[in-house]
């Protein structure tokens, strides 16, 4: 009984999440380091934990934080990322 | 009787004899800080960019309530780590296909076109009150 619930909401959500921003993010983390168990622990526990935070708040979730400032702050991240692997792959150039 | 040690032969065998084992002894001193670190960085850029993507989510998990959130819940989980591993697995693969230097520099031009997306989308959302009080 339980079991197709289980597996529709693992299908959608799985097929929802490939190729999003967020893969992209631990693809790229996980391929410029050398800690493969750190970059999966640190995405799945992120990932699980939000998904948490969203079930408990349903549907309330954004208006209780501003979704538009998370997503400031995260876009912050990616920059500042994005920039230190621009500058490393450049000094690592002969 | 008193044979002078060689230095280079004695230390040979140890530098050489196995990079990867001394490698992993080092986890738990400066490898460990390295573990964290790099535990905490994905673990944030990835809870901040999720938390404020998580209105499709919440919509799913919210139509589900009526039925069992909690099965919902352990669904969205699962295929969020699977998911997950899958973006590790494939950043792996990239890196040994990869040269070192080339992927770090499509992933930071990656990441910071990814930036400015979601910065510029996110400025825009922030902006619309305003703009929409402007604009009688």
């Amino acid at each position: 009984m339980q079991l197709p619930l289980l597996a529709s909401t693992f299908l959608t959500v799985f097929v929802a999440e490939l190729g999003d921003k967020t893969q992209l993010t631990i693809v790229t983390i996980s391929g410029t380091s050398n800690n493969t168990l750190a970059v999966f622990l640190g995405s799945a526990g992120a990932l699980v934990l939000a998904s948490l935070l969203g079930a408990l708040a349903g549907g309330s979730l954004s208006t209780v934080i501003p979704a538009d400032a998370l997503q400031l702050a995260a876009s912050l991240g990616f920059l500042v990322i994005g920039l230190r692997l621009i500058l490393r792959s450049g000094t690592d150039a002969p | 009787m008193s044979d002078p040690v060689d230095p280079d032969s004695s230390a040979s065998p140890e530098a050489s004899g196995s990079p990867e084992a001394s490698a992993n002894h080092e986890i738990e001193t400066p490898e460990s800080s390295d573990f964290v670190a790099v535990a905490a960085t994905t673990f944030t850029t990835v809870f901040l960019a999720e938390l404020g993507d998580k209105t499709q989510l919440a919509a799913l998990l919210l139509s589900a309530e009526s039925g069992r959130p909690g099965v919902v819940f352990a669904g969205a989980a699962l295929a969020l780590i699977c998911s997950s591993l899958a973006g590790v697995l494939l950043g792996r693969w990239l890196a040994a296909v990869l040269p070192a230097q080339r992927l770090e520099r499509i992933s930071g031009v990656l990441m910071v076109s990814l930036g400015l997306w979601l910065g510029g989308q996110a400025t825009f959302g922030l902006l619309q009150p305003v703009l929409d009080l402007s604009t009688p």
